[in-house]
């Protein structure tokens, strides 16, 4: 349990890293995104229950297990220090906090935009009267999405079907669930941060990548996209950036190149590295129970 | 390149209804079926494009008025005001709220915006 305990906080940090540093090279398809979510997935329930297990050691196993060691004429191999249990205990609380606050956000969010789209038009597109360039997708049965009059107006044909068809990507590839999902395992583990900005990075280059392919044309998808940004950034005062800063610069970028060819390892090691985190915690509850098993049953 | 040729000619009714919709929106003025194609997609039958101006119209999302022999069209403003404003209030929302607007386009830095600029004209000069 010593050692078996840190790996899954070992791992999650190696993803991160991983995910930032790949994100703008791996293929953006709808399997890569699925296996980097996967990955953070396994990442934060693997810490979650790491923590679990050392918060546990707060309830005095670490004592009794010394106790019963020196009597046994046992040698312990470092048992969990008390520091370690407080700081798992406060990390786990901290988590759950962080989750509650971004569920509330989310929640608070979609049903603003719900209520959006009921002043809208039916049917797929709602257009709303506002100058400033914006286009967004909103998820639901059925989706909808929601263009500016401004953005429209600033577009040709072909860059309004650009815009449309990477919405609509958003919406049929059901990527607000996984970035949703992606969302909360950053806040349940901080250090998935970087997996998070990867997952919305990846979801916004496979809605491009889905764009250009409708229309036809990955310059015309390059300059549409080019053209919004620019607009928004005039528009906006203040730039919030993400952690990839200058995605869009990539993104755009990435559809001056050839199409990505999807590639099968890089994904695959973000599922490997996920699921090392779960059997290092499996490993872990089995040390766990091992100890308790010695204490009060043998 | 042909893979995504015939994807483009294979665009289903409601896709081109929306991108219909859209060149309506952007004109802000009545236009002419003839102007919608060209606002559209001049490759668009002109055919096609009457039926969809037609299935929209009795969808109630467009509106039209005749001016001598022809038809113009213009989309129906319905909540709009309202839905300007949710729209508004939903936008000067903190960063928190806003990262579950999956955005067409995020913020861009100075420098950003600069190099993207630089690369559109770039490309301009070219063709």
């Amino acid at each position: 349990m010593t050692v078996s305990v840190y790996v899954p906080v070992a791992l999650s940090v190696l993803v991160a890293v991983i995910s930032r540093l790949m994100a703008a090279r791996l293929s953006p398809t709808r399997g890569t995104v699925i296996a980097v979510v996967g990955a953070a997935v396994l990442c934060a329930a693997g810490t979650t229950w790491a923590l679990v297990l050392l918060a546990l050691t707060l309830l005095g196993f670490t004592q009794l297990a010394v106790h019963e060691a020196t009597e046994r004429g046992v040698v312990l191999l470092q048992p969990v220090p008390g520091v370690v249990g407080v700081l798992a205990a406060l990390a786990l609380v901290f988590g759950l906090v962080r989750v509650v606050r971004v569920a509330r956000a989310r929640w608070a969010t979609r049903r603003e935009l719900r209520e959006l789209c009921r002043s809208c038009a039916p049917g797929e597109l709602a257009v709303v009267p506002v100058a400033e360039p914006h286009a967004f997708a909103v998820p639901g049965r059925p989706g909808k999405v929601l263009v500016t009059q401004g953005l429209l107006a600033l577009l040709d044909g072909k860059e309004r079907r650009v815009v449309l068809a990477h919405e609509r990507a958003h919406l049929t590839g059901r990527h607000h669930g996984l970035r949703a999902t992606a969302e909360v395992c950053a806040a349940v583990n901080p250090m998935l941060v970087l997996v998070r900005e990867a997952v919305a990075f990846l979801v916004e280059r496979n809605a491009d990548e889905h764009a250009a392919t409708v229309s036809g044309s990955r310059e015309v998808a390059a300059r549409a996209l080019s053209k919004a940004a620019l607009a928004e950034a005039t528009e906006r005062k203040h730039a919030v950036l993400g952690f990839i800063a200058c995605s869009v610069t990539a993104r755009v970028a990435a559809l001056h190149e050839a199409p990505p060819r999807p590639g099968r390892l890089l994904p695959g090691g973000f599922v490997v590295l996920g699921l090392g985190t779960t059997i290092a915690a499996v490993q872990a509850t089995m040390a766990f129970y091992r100890l308790i098993h010695w204490l009060w049953l043998s | 390149m042909r893979k995504s040729a015939r994807i483009s000619s294979r665009r289903g009714a409601g896709e081109l209804e929306s991108e219909v919709l859209a060149a309506l929106w952007a004109a802000r003025r009545p236009l002419t079926t003839a102007a919608v194609q060209g606002a559209v997609d001049s490759e668009l039958a002109y055919n096609t494009v009457q039926t969809i101006l037609a299935r929209l119209y009795e969808k109630g999302l467009v509106e039209r008025s005749a001016e001598g022999r022809r038809h113009l069209y213009r989309p129906i403003k319905g909540a709009e005001e309202l839905a300007a404003e949710q729209m508004q209030a939903l936008l000067h929302r903190g960063p928190n709220r806003q990262s579950v607007l999956q955005r067409f386009a995020t913020s861009l830095s100075e420098e950003d915006a600069e190099a993207l600029r630089a690369m559109l004209k770039l490309r301009r000069r070219r063709r």
